[in-house]
């Protein structure tokens, strides 16, 4: 993939998690928990 | 070569998106009324402000988690609390390892800064600081309610003194949730 094609996916790809997060309900509570999930195996 | 592009591209995406997914869930909560489950939430606003002589705190036997706001940094976070012989700690685990030094950062901020505090239950808002207990016998009857309360187990005289080595070693820090200016 060209540079210039990367760029525009890292942003399009940028875009797409943030929205999702932000408007889609339920998306973050199950990320957190998850990420709580991990941390609290592996943070000892 | 052309492989080994295609490699790092994809390398590249995959580090992003939880990146990005972290970054976002951090920036949306950092200035709202409170944590979410992980996130550090802003200052808490809402909820009166208590004002009275120091309540009773057996009743947060019933409460899982409480939010606690240092003023300094402004930020909250949901916590465990634990009332033992009348008084209130805070729990701070993980505290032996980078990544659980990186996790629980606002503990080394109490323990640094002047540890004045805000905790909020419920619709209640209690204005308290936080005073670090490395060591003593108060540490037995705080390791005792952690391991009834949060670890579902009947203390033991041994449970109850790993608990507490645990305390002292530093993998745990309490805190007391003291009156200000008490």
């Amino acid at each position: 993939m060209k540079p210039k094609n990367y760029l525009i996916l890292c942003v399009s790809v940028c875009l797409l998690v943030s929205l999702t997060i932000l408007f889609v309900p339920g998306v973050s509570e199950t990320i957190e928990t998850r990420l709580l999930t991990f941390l609290s195996t592996n943070a000892r | 070569m052309k492989i080994l592009k295609i490699a790092l591209q994809v390398t590249g995406i995959l580090l992003l998106i939880p990146a990005v997914a972290m970054a976002t869930l951090r920036f949306d909560n950092r200035s709202a009324d409170g944590p979410s489950i992980l996130f550090p939430g802003g200052e808490l606003v809402s909820g009166d402000l208590y004002t009275g002589p120091e309540p009773d705190w057996s009743f947060t036997d019933d409460i899982f988690t409480i939010e606690l706001q240092l003023d300094d940094p402004l930020s909250s976070r949901l916590i465990f609390i634990l009332e033992s012989e009348g008084k209130i700690y805070v729990i701070s685990g993980y505290m032996s390892s980078a990544l659980g030094r990186l996790w629980k950062h606002w503990a080394v901020q109490a323990d640094e800064g002047d540890g004045l505090a805000v905790l909020r239950i419920g619709e209640t808002r209690y204005p308290r600081q936080l005073l670090r207990i490395n060591e003593g016998a108060v540490l037995d009857g705080v390791a005792a309610k952690m391991l009834s309360k949060y670890q579902g187990a009947t203390p033991t005289p041994q449970s109850i003194a790993a608990t507490r080595r645990g305390i002292e070693a530093g993998n745990s820090w309490v805190f007391e949730l003291a009156a200000r200016g008490g």
